[in-house]
């Protein structure tokens, strides 16, 4: 097992360097604009553009660019590890910035990824269990609107309802945990649910289906006719069979979002990694877009993996020695 | 907050899987509040969001050419000179501000000597008297090459010594004297008209060399600015300046997140006569939700908007609701939106055609597309009134139609003066007419203008392809002269100061440069440019210029405005009649919205925003730590 976890690092690493090369190459040997020009004013003088694209160190040859993008990745830059290099907008450094975001959207997505679980896997198995009755209906039902709703009109809808109606959400934005632990829960149970209940919906099919394929297989008939209580068969046979393909999809599923949820952090103002790389797409800001999608794949392989070890533990079938 | 109604928030919350059912049920509108607005008072947090900083060198004054610093500046720091952060013409007024009084000016223009006003002090954590040579430093970062001045060129080859090329701001200039604390004195290579207004611009404000030396690049100081105006960055007086190494950024700045203002408790009101200060602090913060902030500022959460204009639906409520429309406030930017026609690419290198352009087009459909009369007015030419001072009055329009939908007869009449409309039918029949690469920005309202440019300019057999791109990748796709865009309708310009000389520099032959150029339509390009920038002239082509117009206009002193206004404003006519570089379609404002909690409101008719100094609001914000 070890031995299968250190191959699988190592992938990580030539999957790293892949994806930033070819980011490397579509930002910074193909991009659109010139960074020197657009950071240089709306009226610069020659010396002003060539000045600010040595202080970019875009007057470097390509090669060694990536070079040095790739050193300060492993070893840090002046700004500390991993060195993400100097954002052009901000004129700050990357790095800062990045954790700066990446702790809303990583409460974002846990927060949301336990509502959806604990949303979705009871409504799958209800209704996998009560199959063709009116609780299946209505809980299919359910996971089509939720499935079809986009996430900015419910995002817009439950802001509408809870805040500018009820008055019982204090609206966007966030706040941390360290200043107030009720501000921060009342801020963030909205877009939590708003962001959950697309993915509730997924899930409560996927386990659903799953479900009731497991059910119908002979070891499920041998367990009830051994005398298994029908709970036992449904939650210690039946259930972790069809569970491994949702441990699959919550992998990838929070690896994209450690990437950002880009509408609901709009919606909510919740200033994350999603809408700062959206920010930055438009700005042309191109060190933060390639920190986040470098970090971003890290993220999704490392998910992957702990997937893949995670799916050996609940299928006695999965052996990776 | 009370810890039941927390509770009470989120049960209601817990309750948010009902949303569909409430969600589809019908409910009332907005309350608007009163809307009367009470006297001005002293007090409150001025609490208002946009989407984005935006800034374009990191907030370092040096450099800063973003119009919306300017106005946080203006609470900030203080120039030589200073406008009343009013709006309208009055707003662009200059009186003396750090100086005690105008300057004298030499006889021959050249010379311009300022006296300080006595005891004014930079904010914390410096906290000393600003002398003469704070003022000269601001000058010395200014001449900077490694700082890149964005605006470097209003002094460079204009005050002796000041050529952008200096290695570090330790440098002085050998056309700035500064005799004793009190006095300063400019030399200048030649009478520059507008150097009042150059000499008050917000990278000329002083700057304190024991903080800022420790800056070195492009943008570095703009977490570290020192105040020397009625606010400062909250925090600036925990700023540790006993080495470069221990400073760190000021805390009440983050680039992403928001800025916080508070007073500076070194300054004198009684030395300012340009600035009320009526709220305690300021607390400007990044939303990314454009509706949120204006559901904000209708919920009284947030006083004002600032930068974005409102979203039509929000747009319209206001405009229509009697209750509602005293919150909503449409002040000129002093901004020009045109098309660009460039005058060496075909069919436009034919002014007859650039004429056709000018008479089709149907401005109003573009205005209406805009979001109507409140977000501008149809340009008939190239200066906004206001930075003219209005000399060519109302009824200027060279190019008048009905409505302002276009005028199909006389745009055919022009086309058929046109080499391109062989069979001279009013319709250009040439290959050079189809296909035309025109370029404009990604995203409402230049989107949704485009169809109406596109149908306009077909009607007189012009068939242009738009190429729709982000906003810096469109600036500098046109920039970049050797592309030789032919026609584009993502350019919009707005004066600096309110000197028609911000506007001429779109025109100047001698601003034409490889990259990064502005003068889009290449007027005034001479044969020696076009072949060092990779433009190929059509044969016989002779491009006009209006250099020498504009030097001569330069001559006149702006202590002389209706002199010097009329000069600009027969060079805009000149423009408009007989070079014909653009067509200008709308001269834009910037819409506020404002909360009830906001008493008193102003717009600052420099830096084309709300006026921080001189608006008031009733309000029990505080600033949070």
């Amino acid at each position: 097992m070890w031995r299968y976890i250190v191959r699988r690092l190592l992938w990580v690493v030539v999957v790293m360097l892949v994806v930033t090369s070819i980011t490397f190459l579509v930002f910074f040997v193909l991009p659109s604009t010139d960074p020197a020009v657009t950071f240089a004013g709306k009226n610069p003088t020659p010396e002003q553009v060539a000045e600010v694209r040595h202080q970019f160190g875009l007057d470097k040859p390509v090669p060694v660019q990536y070079l040095l993008f790739i050193k300060h990745i492993f070893l840090g830059d002046q700004y500390g590890w991993p060195g993400l290099g100097f954002s052009y907008s901000t004129r700050s450094p990357v790095r800062d910035q990045f954790f700066g975001r990446v702790i809303v959207t990583v409460q974002l997505a846990v927060g949301a990824a336990l509502v959806w679980l604990c949303i979705g896997i009871p409504i799958g198995i209800i209704s996998a269990i009560k199959r063709r009755t009116l609780v299946d209906r209505l809980s299919m039902g359910f996971a089509l609107f939720f499935v079809s709703a986009p996430v900015f009109w419910l995002g817009l809808m439950g802001l509408w309802l809870f805040w500018y109606k009820l008055r019982i959400s204090p609206g966007t934005g966030y706040v941390s945990w360290g200043t107030s632990f009720g501000d921060w829960l009342s801020h963030m149970i909205l877009p939590w649910i708003v962001l959950a209940l697309l993915y509730a919906a997924f899930y409560a099919r996927m386990t659903r289906g799953n479900l009731i394929e497991t059910m119908g297989q002979d070891y499920i008939r041998t367990a009830r006719v051994k005398g298994l209580s029908e709970s036992k068969v449904i939650f210690k046979h039946g259930l972790r069979a069809s569970l491994t393909p949702v441990v699959t999809l919550i992998g990838l599923d929070l690896g994209a979002l450690l990437g950002g949820a880009v509408i609901t952090e709009t919606v909510f103002n919740l200033q994350g990694v999603g809408q700062w790389t959206v920010n930055s797409v438009f700005q042309g800001d191109l060190p933060v877009i390639l920190a986040v999608t470098v970090v971003v794949a890290i993220a999704v392989t490392l998910m992957n993996l702990v997937v893949d070890i995670v799916y050996a533990y609940l299928d006695p079938r999965v052996r990776y020695n | 907050m009370g810890k039941r109604r927390q509770r009470l928030r989120l049960v209601g919350l817990a309750l948010a899987v009902a949303l569909v059912a409430a969600a589809c049920g019908g409910g009332d509108n907005e309350s608007g509040g009163t809307t009367q607005q009470a006297t001005a008072q002293k007090g409150g947090v001025l609490r208002t969001s946009l989407t984005d900083f935006g800034w374009v060198n990191g907030f370092d004054p040096t450099g800063e050419y973003l119009a919306f610093a300017w106005t946080i500046y203006g609470a900030m720091s203080r120039s030589l000179l200073g406008t009343k952060h009013i709006a309208n013409a009055p707003g662009n007024e200059l009186f003396p501000d750090l100086a005690a009084d105008m300057p004298q000016i030499s006889s021959d223009g050249l010379t311009y000597t300022f006296k300080l006003k006595p005891g004014i002090k930079f904010g914390p954590p410096v906290n000393r008297v600003i002398t003469s040579k704070d003022v000269a430093y601001a000058f010395q970062r200014i001449n900077t090459a490694p700082l890149v001045a964005q605006y470097g060129f209003y002094y460079f080859g204009v005050v002796k010594g000041m050529d952008g090329k200096a290695k570090s701001a330790d440098q002085p200039i050998s056309g700035i004297e500064t005799p004793d604390d009190q006095t300063i004195i400019f030399h200048l290579v030649k009478p520059t008209g507008d150097f009042l207004y150059r000499a008050f611009m917000p990278a000329t404000a002083p700057i304190p060399q024991e903080v800022a030396k420790c800056f070195t690049k492009a943008g570095d100081y703009g977490r570290y600015v020192i105040s020397s105006g009625p606010y400062m960055i909250q925090g600036s007086d925990k700023l540790d300046i006993s080495s470069c190494k221990a400073m760190k950024p000021i805390s009440g700045f983050d680039p992403s997140r928001e800025l916080k203002l508070v007073r500076n408790p070194n300054y004198d009101q009684a030395t300012d006569n340009l600035r009320s200060n009526y709220v305690d602090a300021m607390d400007l913060t990044i939303n990314t939700n454009v509706d949120d902030i204006f559901n904000k500022v209708q919920a009284g959460q947030l006083d004002s908007s600032i930068v974005e204009p409102p979203p039509k639906p929000v747009l319209q409520q206001y405009v229509t609701d009697p209750a509602k429309k005293p919150y909503l406030h449409s002040n000129s930017s002093d901004a020009t939106s045109y098309i660009y026609l460039n005058l060496t690419t075909p069919p436009f290198d034919d002014i007859n055609v650039r004429k056709a352009a000018n008479w089709i087009m149907d401005k109003a459909a573009i205005q209406q597309a805009y979001g109507g009369t409140t977000l501008g007015d149809v340009a008939t030419h190239i200066w906004p009134p206001i930075v003219l001072g209005d000399r060519l009055g109302p009824d200027y329009n060279p190019y008048a139609t009905p409505g302002n939908h276009g005028d199909e007869a006389k745009a055919k009449e022009a086309m058929k003066q046109s080499k391109y409309d062989t069979n001279k039918d009013g319709i250009c029949d040439a290959s050079q007419c189809k296909n035309l690469v025109m370029i404009n920005r990604n995203y409402s309202p230049y989107s949704e203008a485009e169809p109406v440019v596109v149908s306009s300019l077909e009607k007189i057999g012009i068939q242009v392809k738009p190429r729709e791109l982000a906003t810096s990748a469109a600036y500098t796709t046109v920039q970049t002269v050797k592309n030789n865009i032919p026609i584009g309708m993502n350019a919009r310009w707005g004066k600096d100061y309110a000197d028609p000389y911000t506007f001429a520099v779109l025109f100047i032959s001698a601003g034409i440069s490889a990259t990064g150029n502005n003068n889009f339509a290449l007027v005034g390009l001479t044969p020696q440019q076009a072949s060092e920038f990779g433009v190929k002239l059509p044969s016989g082509a002779q491009i006009p210029s209006v250099d020498a117009d504009i030097d001569g206009c330069q001559k006149v002193s702006n202590a002389q405005p209706d002199q010097r206004n009329d000069c600009f404003a027969n060079v805009d006519k000149k423009l408009m009649e007989q070079v014909v570089p653009w067509v200008p379609y709308l001269w834009q404002r910037q819409i506020t919205v404002t909360a009830p909690s906001m008493t008193k409101f102003e717009f600052d008719q420099f830096s084309g925003y709300l006026s921080i100094t001189q608006v008031a609001v009733n309000n029990k914000a505080t600033v949070p730590s």
